[in-house]
């Protein structure tokens, strides 16, 4: 990798957070609401503890690994040439696959919310397109671009989430007693899923440059996801009830089309919606990085551009393929993609980090 | 030169977003602003094979309403091809206010119209839903048209003021289908067309009012409220914020403003856990907004009299409410989600088998009034004797006698 192709701990931990407010916005809150009832406002709390876990232990595990080793090398480094090549190959497909099923699912979302009329193909071609330019420049430029749109994203959050508050029933967020605590517990489990995913971006760590003698400078990316998180599902519980919100793909958006600004602007949607899609944009050009970084490891090239286009190109033939409806999207979200992403992020990335801290080889 | 052709390729993607061509963009719905027409009100009704729509909108600068029919087998087509009607414009769905449904369709499609809402992104959760009853939703919608009166803006004007006098409330698409899914019931605010004498030649030949709640079921099916009833679950669901009472008196009458009326809902256990019995408690606060005969307020029998009887229409109310849900078997009143939120760990297994427990649960009322201010003139000036000379009474007042 090229040597000012570096970027800071904490421009890293923004793109973490932006990019991961897009899958949040796709299963909260309805998966939550779902297994929790009305309780589902305190899962995101609930989710916090597992997160900081999973963090904590990645953290310390690549605590004493050289400056520029990613994930990749990691791996290597922990299961041989082999067996990290193959590991790197495997994360590389899942990941290209999990790129199409963002792109088509954030397709599905901007027709289910502003443009009921629109085209899944113009938009995911776009969208790819986009990536495609942004994936292939510099990880400084993505996570730059992700510092700025920040607090553009927080503000946006917050403005929302204060003109809901008008149509906030407590009714339909108590009482909430010990005996909810299972299902706060059980709604907690796709939140957690959902942040499990920063492990993805530890394939990028190699990019990362500590200042020497300094505290490395972070975004509380955690704290700010649960928060937004459970903005998300206390306002939409509180506006819809927990029947009426589970029986939506897209309750927070549906929220969010009965708002007033401050009582003066109205329709406000289509503004969210683009900012999410913000997200979406900068998720998976994140990912194309990712991918085309794996590749690059993996096959030991110097730099890793030549890899992004065919990445996108399978991920976009990902995104047609993977479904022709709507329908069969929603089981995908529900089930498929859920399960892959746990057994990705939470046991194989640990399990490997944890081998090699056993082996000392990092 | 690669980031010029990179930064030109980028800019070129934005002009899909312009939405300026039919060709390839993103934007599927743009619409130039001077083509559209602003859809306020639809009212819709069941037609022998479908459903008639008609809506009320403004375009552009222009005050006066504008309407248009069509109609379709179902509430989607017949909104969805307003566009194929030679309007001359687009009629927009995205600013509309309220949704008025006919008596049949809401008895047999109500389901479709709260669906065809929350499912149409253009359409607000917030749009408030009528039943229009004895008569049709396209007929008061047409008869509330004047030159000087959109029906939208009358429309407007009772959902301002229909709480206010104690008549009703809106009950919006979000508030019904949240109501149906939680309790697989709702209430729904009805409305009628009154013919009444025009008294300005620009209004429409036909005035709105109030007709209590319907009560309608997941499924289908529809039943109404009286008057009584509507006030008792307006106070129940804490819907209530103000009614004028007059209140007749052994000496004269009273006329009071209820501005303050709160409801607290109690359940009873018995000894074993069992769910006993639910406690209403009202408390209302009044003020007196006229007084007519003798009534001297600074007599506290006086005042004690009116208070009660005040108590005694207002607990009739809340009971009558209560009675016709439990004869309804339908818990519209919400009063599952209440005893759950108040004893939430005493109350689950009494609420486990709710459906039968309801109709059956002895629910005691109790109201308490209090008069609170006269606004300044606790003595009114007596009205006229009868056969007296209205001169001589103003002689008779101004000399004090």
């Amino acid at each position: 990798m090229g040597k000012n192709d570096t970027v800071t701990e904490r421009q890293l931990t923004v793109l973490i957070f932006v990019s991961l407010l897009s899958p949040m916005i796709r299963i909260l809150p309805s998966s939550s609401v779902a297994l929790a009832g009305r309780a589902a406002w305190l899962s995101p709390l609930a989710a916090l503890p597992a997160g900081a876990a999973l963090a904590a232990f990645t953290r310390f595990a690549r605590k004493n690994a050289p400056e520029g080793v990613g994930l990749q090398d990691m791996a290597q480094l922990s299961l041989g040439p082999v067996g990290g090549r193959l590991f790197g190959v495997l994360f590389a497909l899942w990941l290209t696959f999990y790129g199409g099923f963002v792109a088509r699912s954030a397709a599905e979302r901007l027709l289910a919310t502003v443009y009921p009329n629109g085209s899944v193909t113009v938009f995911i071609v776009v969208m790819f397109l986009v990536a495609l330019i942004t994936a292939s420049g510099k990880t400084k430029t993505l996570s730059r671009t992700a510092e700025v749109l920040m607090p553009v994203l927080i503000l946006v959050i917050a403005v929302v989430l204060l003109s809901a508050i008008p149509d906030v029933t407590a009714e339909f967020l108590l009482p909430v007693t010990y005996r909810d605590a299972g299902k706060v517990l059980y709604g907690a489990a796709p939140i957690f899923n959902v942040l499990s995913a920063f492990v993805y971006f530890l394939f990028l760590t190699g990019h990362v440059r500590r200042p020497r003698g300094e505290r490395p400078r972070r975004v509380n990316w955690l704290a700010l996801l649960v928060a937004t998180a459970f903005g998300v599902t206390f306002f939409t519980l509180g506006t819809l009830g927990d029947k009426l919100s589970v029986t939506m793909e897209n309750a927070f958006f549906m929220v969010i089309r009965n708002l007033r600004v401050l009582g003066i602007v109205e329709r406000v949607e289509a503004v969210v919606v683009a900012v999410w899609v913000v997200t979406d944009f900068i998720f998976l050009a994140a990912i194309l990085m990712i991918v085309s970084e794996i590749w690059r490891t993996v096959t030991g090239v110097r730099r890793r551009g030549a890899f992004v286009p065919p990445s996108a190109a399978l991920s976009c033939a990902a995104a047609f393929l993977i479904t022709k409806n709507a329908f069969t999207l929603q089981a995908w979200s529900d089930f498929i993609v859920p399960c892959v992403n746990l057994f990705a992020a939470v046991i194989l990335v640990p399990a490997v980090m944890g081998i090699g801290k056993l082996r000392r080889k990092y | 030169m690669k980031k010029t052709v990179l930064a030109a390729a980028a800019l070129s993607l934005a002009l899909s977003l312009g939405g300026c061509s039919s060709g390839l963009t993103i934007l599927s719905n743009y619409r130039r602003i001077e083509n559209i027409e602003l859809v306020r009100t639809v009212a819709a009704d069941k037609e022998a094979d479908g459903v008639n729509v008609a809506v009320c909108g403004t375009a552009g600068e222009e005050s006066s309403a504008r309407m248009y029919e069509n109609t379709g087998k179902s509430l989607g087509a017949a909104l969805g091809e307003l566009a194929l009607l030679p309007l001359g414009r687009d009629a927009v769905l995205s600013h509309t206010e309220n949704m008025l449904i006919g008596e049949e369709l809401a008895r047999e499609r109500l389901g479709e119209c709260l669906d065809y809402i929350e499912r149409f992104s253009e359409m607000r959760l917030d749009t408030g839903i009528l039943i229009v009853r004895d008569g049709t939703a396209r007929d008061l919608l047409h008869g509330l048209t004047g030159e000087d009166t959109p029906a939208p803006d009358v429309i407007a004007g009772l959902s301002r003021n229909i709480a206010r006098v104690g008549d009703g409330y809106f009950f919006t698409c979000r508030e019904i289908a949240s109501s149906l899914a939680d309790n697989g019931c709702a209430l729904v605010q009805c409305v009628r067309a009154q013919k009444e004498e025009k008294l300005f030649e620009a209004r429409g030949d036909l005035n709105i009012a109030p007709a209590g709640f319907a009560v309608v079921r997941e499924g289908g099916g529809l039943d109404f409220l009286s008057d009584e009833e509507t006030l008792g679950a307006m106070l129940l669901l804490r819907k209530y914020k103000s009614r004028i009472v007059d209140l007749p008196l052994p000496e004269g009458a009273l006329t009071v403003s209820v501005d303050s009326a709160a409801a607290s809902i109690r359940p009873r256990f018995e000894r074993d856990g069992a769910l006993d019995r639910v406690e209403i408690r009202l408390e209302l606060e009044a003020n007196v907004i006229s007084v007519s005969g003798e009534a001297d307020l600074e007599d506290r029998t006086v005042r004690e009299a009116a208070e009660a009887e005040l108590s005694r229409l207002f607990r009739r109310a809340a009971e009558s409410a209560v009675a016709r849900s439990q004869a309804l078997g339908l818990d519209y009143l919400d009063l599952e989600s209440i005893i759950h939120r108040r004893e939430p760990l005493k109350a689950a297994p009494a609420l486990k088998n709710w459906a039968d427990t309801f109709p059956g649960l002895p629910v005691e009322v109790e109201a308490e009034s209090t008069l609170q201010r006269t606004y300044d003139i606790v003595d009114p000036p007596e009205d006229a004797k009868e056969g007296e000379d209205p001169w001589e009474k103003m002689i008779r007042l101004l000399r004090g006698s």
